[in-house]
C-alpha cells in the first residue's frame, strides 16, 4: 500500500484534484427544483391521481394575491384592484382566476334567473358600497372568497397553467404588482410563490451556508493542526469531496432542493475527521524524529491508522445508506451524495493524503504543531472517570432515567409536511399564508374528483354530501362543487315553499335544464373548474384553512366513507394529500432507515469487537440517543419533516465512532494487564479527550445550519448538535460504565486484525484519537505510546 | 322582410382540445308589423334538453324580450334583455349575434380601410357603457362587401379593447325579394380557443304560422 502510494503518488494526486475540480465545474450548472411533489415517487398513488385530476382540469397550485386595508371597500382600492386583476386577465401564463370582478350573484327577479357580475360598476357613493358590503355578505361565492368577512381584505385567486413558465408568470404579475399605485397593502401567498422563495433561498443558502461551514472548519483544522500547510491538506480533502459529491446532482440529472444543502454540510463536518488524525499524526512522528525514511514515516502513519479509518468511515457509510431506505426521493438522494462524499473522503484520506504528506516529507518541510493548554480539560476527566469508576451503577441508572425521561417526548412527535411552515414566522411567505388561512379558506388544497354521469341526480346528490359534509369538518375552509351551483339554481328557479328549492333536481333532465338556463344567464365557463364542458367528470375542492398531517387524514378518510359504493369513479388528489402520503412515507422511512443504520452498525461493531454482545453494547449509546432526540423533539415540538427525518440516518453515522474509538482504546488498556479501573482513567484522559474534540468539530460543521432560511434546516442544525452531543455522552460516559459494571468478556480479547501486525494494531485506534490531538494534549499522546 | 320562416339548424361547438358537441333547434321566426319580429326556437338535441323552448321578441327600436321554457322543470323564465352578451346555447355565438341588434344601440362609421378592397370596414361602437355591458363588447368592426350588402366578417373587441371574437359569414341563403339571410357561420374565441359553427338547414319560408304561436303560453305546447 505504502509502495504503490508513494510509486503514484502524482497521480494519485492529480486524479484526486482533476476528479474534484471536474466535478465541482458541473455545480453551477445544477437547477433548482422546488417542487414539493418532486419529493414523492411518481407512482405514488396521490401523485398519479393528483395528475390525473390535473389533466382534466388543470393544475390546482393557486397564486393569491391579497389587498388589505382598514376598510378594504373603498372606490380607490376598488380601482386599483380592479386594474392589477384586468391586467393579471391579461397574462398568457394565467389559466383561470377569482377576483371580486369574476364572482357572480345567482339570483331571481321578476321570472328571471340572473348570473351577474357582483360588481359591474365600482360604487362611486357610500350607498353603493353599502349595497356592495350587503352583496358580498350574501353571496356564498364571494364571502370570504374574495373579500374577507371583516371587509379589510381583498384577495385575486390565479391558476398558473403550464403554457408559460411558472417563473415567468410569477414575474410578470410582480411587475404588475409593482407598477401599481395606490393605498392597499399586497401580499402574496399560495405554492407558486412559496416555490419561488424556496428556490430563492436554496441559492441564497447554498452561497451563505457552504461557505460559512467551510470557513468554520478552516478554524477547526487551524486550532487542531497549527499550521496552515498541515490545514490545507485536509481541509483540501473535503473540498474535492464535497465537489466530487455535489457534481453527481447535474451529473446524474437531479436537481437540488432543500435536502440537497445538507450533503455539502454533512461533508464539511465530517469529511475532515480521517485528515485530521492523519496530518495529527504525522506531526506528532516527526515531532518525535523515530522515522528513517518518507516511506518509514508513511508506513508508521498508515500501519497504525489505516483500519481505524476504514471502520470509522464505513459506519459512517453505513449509517448514511439508511437513507436509501426511505421513499421520498431527496432523502435517497441525500444519501447517494453524503455517502460518495464520504467514501471520497475515505478514499482520498488514505491515498491522497498520504502522497501528500510524502512529498511534503521529501520537501522537508518543518513542524510547528499548535499548542494550547490542556490541564483544566485533563481535571474534569480525571473527575469524570472517578465518577463512574466509583459510582457505574448510579451513572448506568441516572443515565437510563434521563433516556426515559426524554423517550417520554415521543409522544407528542409530531409529523409535519405542511411547506409553509419551512419559512420563519415572520417571513412574508408565512405572513400570507396565515392570512389566507384564517380569513380565505386556506391555500392548500384536496381535489375529489368524480368521473360519470355528473347529470345523473344521483351522483349530483353524491357530490353534494360530500361537498356539505366535508365543508363541515374542522379545519376546512372552503368547499366548491357543481352542486352547489345547481343549489343557487334552484333557489333561483324555484320559491322557498316549493321543494326543489335549495335542493338537487330529481331529473337529470331537470339538471340539465338548469345547465342550460344558466348559460343563457352566465357563462358556461363559470363551470369549467368544477364540471367539464363534457359534463362527465365534477372536481369538488376543498381548501384547508389548517392543512395539518391531522386534518387531512380526517377529510381523507370522510371522503372514503362518503364515496363507498358511490355512482361513479373517484379520484382523490390534491398537494395536501401527497404531503399526507408524504408524512406516511417519512414515517415508514424514518423507522427503515433507522433500523436500517442500527443494524448494519451492529453488524459491523459484532464485526470489529469479533462479539454479538459488544455489538449490542457498542450500539448502547446510538439507540438511547435515538431515543432521546425523539423524545426531544416531541418535547420541543420539533416535528419530524422532510429534513429532520434524515438526522437520524446521519447520528447513526457519525456517532458510531465515538464507541468504537474509546472501546478499541478500553480493550488496548486492558490486554496490558491494567485493571478495569485503571483502563477507564487512561482511556478517558487519553481517547476521550479526543472524542470530545471530535465531536466538537463536527457539531461547528453543522452549526452554520442554524442560519439556513428554513426552519426544518435550522431545527436540523440544532438537532444535530443536541445528538452528537448524546452520542457522545453516551460513549463517554455509558460505555465506561458498562464496561465497568459488567466487565464484560469480549473487552478482554485480542481485536487486532492479525497476529503479525499486532503491535501496530495495539496502538492503532488510541492513536485515531490521541494523534488527532496530541499537540493539543501532549502528555495524553505520549501517555498512550508509552502505555 | 320575409313573412314567416322555418329551419333546423344545426350547431358544432369545439373545444380548445379538439372535443365536439352537437346541438340541434328548430326556428320559426314570423315578421310583424314595425318591423316587429318574433322567433320560437325547439331544442331538439341532445336528448336531455329536448322540449325546452325559446320565445324571442326583437323589437326594432327597443331591447328585446327572450323566454325560455324548462319542460323538466316545468317552467318558464325570462331571460334578461341586457343578457345579449350571454352565451347562446353554450356556445360562442351570444343571444345579440342570433338577433338582430338595434341600430339606435350602436354609433357606426367608416374606418381605416372600408372602400378598398371591395369591402367597407364599419366600425360600430356601443352608445353608452350600459350597452356596452348589455353586448359584452367595446366596439366591433364589421366588413362589409360593397356588391352584394353582405357582412363577410366581424371582429368583437372586449372591454379592455382586447380582439377575442371573430364571427365569419361562410353562406347565405337567398330568400325572396332579392334578399339574403345568413346561413352558416363560424364564431371563433381567440382568448378561449373555443369555436363554434351554426349551419341552417332545411330552410322553408312563407310557410302559415298562426300568430299565436309566438306567446309564452305556446312554449310549453
Amino acid at each position: 500500500m505504502v509502495k504503490f502510494i508513494i510509486r503514484f503518488r502524482w497521480i494519485i494526486i492529480s486524479l484526486s484534484i482533476v476528479a474534484g475540480v471536474s466535478m465541482g465545474l458541473l455545480i453551477p450548472s445544477s437547477e433548482t427544483d422546488p417542487e414539493i411533489r418532486n419529493v414523492v415517487p411518481p407512482d405514488m398513488k396521490s401523485r398519479s391521481e393528483t395528475s390525473k385530476i390535473e389533466s382534466e382540469f388543470g393544475v390546482q397550485d393557486m397564486v393569491m394575491l391579497l389587498f388589505s386595508d382598514s376598510v378594504i371597500l373603498t372606490t380607490e382600492n376598488l380601482q386599483q384592484i380592479k386594474e392589477i386583476d384586468r391586467e393579471i386577465s391579461k397574462l398568457t401564463g394565467v389559466t383561470s382566476r377569482i377576483s371580486p370582478f369574476t364572482v357572480r350573484t345567482i339570483k331571481s327577479s321578476e321570472d328571471m334567473m340572473t348570473a351577474d357580475p357582483l360588481i359591474r360598476r365600482i360604487p362611486s357613493d357610500s350607498a353603493g358600497i353599502q349595497k356592495l358590503k350587503a352583496d358580498i355578505l350574501s353571496n356564498k361565492f364571494a364571502r370570504d372568497i374574495v373579500i374577507s368577512s371583516d371587509m379589510t381584505t381583498a384577495s385575486i385567486t390565479a391558476t398558473i397553467g403550464d403554457s408559460e413558465r411558472e417563473t415567468v408568470t410569477l414575474h410578470r404579475i410582480d411587475s404588475i404588482l409593482a407598477s401599481s399605485t395606490g393605498n392597499v397593502k399586497v401580499m402574496k401567498g399560495g405554492l407558486p410563490y412559496i416555490r419561488q422563495h424556496i428556490m430563492k433561498d436554496v441559492r441564497h443558502d447554498g452561497l451563505l451556508l457552504v461557505p460559512l461551514a467551510l470557513l468554520v472548519m478552516l478554524l477547526v483544522l487551524k486550532i487542531t493542526l497549527g499550521q496552515w500547510r498541515s490545514v490545507i491538506i485536509p481541509f483540501s480533502v473535503v473540498v474535492l469531496s464535497t465537489c466530487i459529491s455535489m457534481g453527481l446532482i447535474p451529473l446524474l440529472g437531479w436537481k437540488l432542493s432543500i435536502l440537497s444543502l445538507l450533503a455539502p454540510i454533512i461533508l464539511i463536518a465530517v469529511a475532515n475527521n480521517y485528515g485530521i488524525y492523519l496530518v495529527s499524526r504525522y506531526q506528532e512522528i516527526k515531532l518525535q524524529g523515530n522515522y528513517s525514511s518518507g516511506e518509514g514515516l508513511l508506513k508508521e502513519i498508515l500501519g497504525s491508522l489505516n483500519m481505524p479509518i476504514l471502520f470509522s468511515g464505513l459506519t459512517t457509510i453505513a449509517g448514511i445508506l439508511g437513507l436509501l431506505t426511505h421513499s421520498i426521493i431527496p432523502a435517497k438522494q441525500g444519501g447517494i451524495l453524503a455517502a460518495t462524499g464520504v467514501s471520497a473522503a475515505l478514499f482520498m484520506s488514505l491515498t491522497y493524503i498520504p502522497a501528500l504528506i510524502y512529498l511534503r516529507t521529501k520537501s522537508g518541510n518543518g513542524v510547528n504543531p499548535a499548542k494550547v493548554r490542556t490541564e483544566g480539560f485533563q481535571k474534569i476527566l480525571n473527575k469524570l472517570s472517578g465518577l463512574i469508576i466509583n459510582h457505574s451503577g448510579k451513572v448506568i441508572l441516572v443515565s437510563a432515567l434521563i433516556t426515559l425521561f426524554i423517550s417520554a417526548g415521543i409522544a407528542f412527535i409530531r409529523i409535519e409536511t405542511n411547506q409553509e411552515n419551512f419559512f420563519p414566522k415572520n417571513s412574508p411567505v408565512r405572513i400570507a399564508s396565515d392570512v389566507i388561512n384564517t380569513k380565505f379558506g386556506g391555500s392548500q388544497t384536496i381535489s375529489v374528483m368524480i368521473s360519470g354521469d355528473i347529470k345523473d341526480p344521483d351522483v349530483m346528490k353524491g357530490i353534494d354530501r360530500i361537498t356539505d359534509e366535508i365543508g363541515n369538518t374542522g379545519g376546512v375552509g372552503q368547499v366548491f362543487s357543481i352542486s352547489q351551483a345547481v343549489r343557487e339554481m334552484s333557489k333561483a328557479i324555484y320559491t322557498p315553499e316549493e321543494p326543489e328549492y335549495d335542493n338537487i333536481p330529481a331529473s337529470r333532465e331537470s339538471i340539465a335544464q338548469m345547465f342550460e338556463l344558466y348559460n343563457m344567464s352566465g357563462n358556461p365557463e363559470d363551470f369549467s373548474q368544477m364540471m367539464n364542458l363534457e359534463n362527465t367528470r365534477a372536481h369538488i375542492l376543498i381548501r384547508l384553512s389548517d392543512p395539518s398531517k391531522s386534518v387531512i387524514g380526517d377529510v381523507k378518510t370522510k371522503i372514503e366513507t362518503l364515496t363507498a359504493g358511490f355512482p361513479g369513479e373517484v379520484t382523490v388528489g390534491g398537494y395536501a394529500i401527497i404531503m399526507a402520503d408524504m408524512a406516511d412515507s417519512l414515517i415508514k422511512g424514518q423507522v427503515l432507515s433507522l433500523l436500517f443504520a442500527l443494524i448494519t452498525v451492529l453488524l459491523l461493531l459484532t464485526i470489529i469487537f469479533r462479539s454479538f454482545r459488544g455489538g449490542l453494547i457498542g450500539s448502547i449509546p446510538l439507540a438511547a440517543s435515538v431515543f432521546i432526540l425523539f423524545g426531544f423533539m416531541g418535547l420541543t415540538g420539533i416535528a419530524i419533516d422532510s429534513a429532520t427525518a434524515l438526522l437520524s440516518s446521519v447520528m447513526v453515522g457519525v456517532g458510531v465512532d465515538f464507541t468504537i474509538q474509546y472501546m478499541w482504546c478500553f480493550n488496548i488498556q486492558i490486554r496490558k494487564g491494567l485493571s478495569y479501573a485503571e483502563s477507564t482513567r487512561i482511556a478517558m484522559a487519553t481517547i476521550g479527550r479526543s472524542i470530545i474534540i471530535n465531536a466538537g468539530s463536527v457539531m461547528a460543521g453543522f452549526l452554520p445550519l442554524i442560519f439556513s432560511g428554513f426552519m426544518s434546516i435550522r431545527f436540523f442544525g440544532y438537532l444535530v448538535i443536541i445528538s452528537i452531543g448524546s452520542c457522545l455522552l453516551g460513549a463517554l460516559i455509558l460505555i465506561p460504565a458498562i464496561l465497568m459494571k459488567f466487565k464484560p468478556r469480549f473487552i478482554e480479547k485480542d481485536l487486532s486484525i492479525s497476529k503479525t501486525r499486532k503491535n501496530e494494531k495495539d496502538t492503532s485506534l488510541i492513536n485515531v484519537g490521541t494523534a488527532a490531538f496530541s499537540r493539543l494534549s501532549p502528555a495524553a499522546g505520549r501517555r498512550s505510546d508509552n502505555d | 322582410m320575409v313573412s314567416t320562416m322555418q329551419a333546423t339548424i344545426s350547431l358544432l361547438i369545439v373545444e380548445k382540445n379538439g372535443a365536439t358537441r352537437n346541438r340541434t333547434i328548430a326556428m320559426t321566426s314570423k315578421s310583424f308589423a314595425d318591423g316587429l319580429e318574433k322567433r320560437i326556437i325547439k331544442f331538439l338535441e341532445p336528448a336531455d334538453v329536448r322540449g325546452t323552448a325559446m320565445l324571442v321578441v326583437d323589437n326594432k327600436n327597443t331591447a328585446d324580450e327572450i323566454w325560455i321554457y324548462l319542460p323538466a322543470l316545468k317552467k318558464t323564465r325570462r331571460i334578461a334583455s341586457s343578457e345579449n352578451a350571454k352565451s347562446f346555447m353554450s356556445s360562442e355565438f351570444s343571444n345579440a349575434d342570433m338577433g338582430s341588434p338595434a341600430l339606435s344601440d350602436f354609433k357606426s362609421q367608416h374606418t381605416t380601410g372600408s372602400g378598398t378592397n371591395n369591402t367597407w370596414i364599419i366600425e360600430s361602437i356601443p352608445v353608452s357603457d350600459d350597452k356596452a355591458d348589455e353586448y359584452g363588447y367595446s366596439r366591433k368592426i364589421s366588413y362589409v362587401s360593397m356588391d352584394t350588402y353582405q357582412v363577410k366578417k366581424m371582429e368583437f373587441f372586449n372591454l379592455d379593447n382586447d380582439h377575442f371574437k371573430t364571427i365569419e359569414i361562410t353562406k347565405f341563403h337567398p330568400m325572396p325579394e332579392g334578399k339574403f339571410m345568413v346561413s352558416d357561420m363560424i364564431a371563433s374565441n381567440t382568448i378561449s380557443g373555443r369555436r363554434s359553427e351554426i349551419h341552417f338547414n332545411n330552410i322553408a319560408d312563407r310557410v302559415k304560422v298562426e300568430d299565436s304561436f309566438f306567446t309564452v303560453q305556446s312554449l310549453a305546447r
